[in-house]
């Protein structure tokens, strides 16, 4: 029972030094080379719905904007390539060189693959380095079209408290996209602030592509994220896109999703 | 005493090899174990020692599993709001993870990739947590949730 309080508490700590700590420094030991981290493997992929009819190719950049109390500015950026055919199946190609303000180690692998395909009910994490991956059954409620998408965009930030506005209307990309803005505010003094802390995301969401094309996270405690899909491609894309390609080995996972029918 | 302690140790390791579930050559040890039970009512089969330190590996990981804490209302619980049995194992698999500070202010995740990396035991040390000198250089391993946009949502301990 210690034991396992000790490993919820250390992961509670580590998820708030996710943020929490400045970007560039260098920690001893762990990972080879110079980082905060390395990528041990591509675990899985998770999709919220299956979107039918809009395929769509791009490229998504999000840039990390942090500045530090000397007045200097670290700026981070990850990109992916990503894309959906006309079934629903997707596919994110990321660099993940970068997570929030920690930086992976020099030499290791920093690519990770997620094909998500709910016509053969099964998502892969493949890591192009190794030419390793992993695959995992989608259980049969995911496999199916989500009208909910819409609801849930941006359900994590309505939360209790938080002010939403309409920001309207914007073509961006070439895609009319529906923006909102939602401001949540931390009261002087609830993290020992002297003031008051205003979070503020922008979303804009696109009803066609049914997904979020625009995000601009401005937290005064870790700094600015801006999340940008750019280059969009109404073709359809290439089918290899969304299968495992030669050569991959492909080990079953069952950490999550399991299926009823393997119980 | 000595068995005991070296069959601690061993579930440790299977604990820290998988946390959401025994792997797979366990499980269906189990069940061949339990249908040799059912229907040959044998005292022998619980014999094998290895046999017995399957089995409380497995109850084990399973009461962790059931008894791992539900996480702070936030994110992670949003994403996974569908219905019946299966969401119900997807909420025991998910709820290990940890949502982020600035995970709250981020858009929804539409679609995510679970990674697992390698992080020196030392940033615990710096984090607040007590660190063994001894392991200071040693690593230990998470489990990040990223969104869409490479940020991470959650974390979770591996090790």
């Amino acid at each position: 029972m210690l034991s396992r309080l000790s490993i919820i508490s250390a992961a509670g700590l580590l998820a708030a030094s996710l943020f929490a700590q400045g970007p560039g420094r260098h920690l001893s030991g762990g990972p080879q080379g110079d980082g905060d981290f390395a990528l041990v493997r591509a675990e899985f992929g998770i999709s919220n719905k299956v979107v039918q009819g809009a395929p769509y190719s791009a490229q998504a950049v999000t840039e990390f904007t942090q500045t530090l109390a000397n007045g200097d500015h670290i700026q981070r950026t990850t990109t992916a390539s990503i894309a959906r055919d006309s079934q629903g199946r997707t596919r994110m190609d990321r660099s993940i060189a970068t997570v929030g303000a920690l930086s992976a180690a020099a030499g290791r692998s920093t690519r990770a693959i997620v094909i998500h395909d709910p016509v053969a009910g099964l998502s892969y994490a493949l890591d192009p380095a190794r030419h390793t991956g992993r695959s995992m059954l989608i259980p049969q409620s995911r496999r199916a079209g989500s009208e909910e998408a819409h609801n849930r965009h941006g359900a994590s930030a309505d939360r209790a408290g938080a002010k939403t506005e309409d920001l309207g209307t914007q073509v961006i990309q070439g895609m009319s996209a529906q923006g909102k803005r939602v401001t949540r505010a931390i009261p002087a003094g609830e993290e020992g602030n002297e003031k008051e802390i205003d979070i503020v995301t922008e979303t804009w969401y696109s009803p066609d592509l049914q997904m979020v094309v625009q995000s601009k996270t401005s937290d005064p405690r870790f700094g600015d994220t801006v999340y940008q899909v750019s280059g969009l491609n109404r073709v359809e894309p290439d089918p290899a896109l969304f299968t495992v390609p030669a050569g991959y080995s492909i080990t079953e996972s069952r950490t999550m999703h399991r299926p009823p029918a393997a119980q | 005493m000595e068995d005991n302690r070296e069959l601690l140790e061993n579930l440790r390791a299977l604990a820290a090899d998988g946390p959401q579930g025994a792997p797979d050559s366990v499980e269906r040890q189990l069940r061949a174990e339990f249908r040799k039970r059912s229907r040959r009512r044998r005292v022998g089969v619980w014999a094998s020692f290895s046999g017995v330190a399957a089995m409380a590996a497995g109850i084990a990981l399973l009461v962790w599993v059931r008894e791992a804490p539900k996480p702070a209302a936030g994110v992670l619980a949003a994403q996974h709001d569908t219905g019946g049995s299966v969401a119900v194992e997807e909420e025991e698999a998910d709820a290990s993870f940890y949502p982020l500070p600035q995970a709250e202010a981020l858009p929804a995740v539409e679609n995510a990739m679970v990674v697992r990396v390698q992080l020196p035991v030392s940033s615990l040390r710096l984090m607040g947590f007590p660190v063994d000198e001894e392991r200071a250089d040693a690593a230990v391993q998470a489990e990040l949730l990223l969104g869409q946009d490479g940020l991470a949502r959650g974390v979770r301990l591996v090790q």
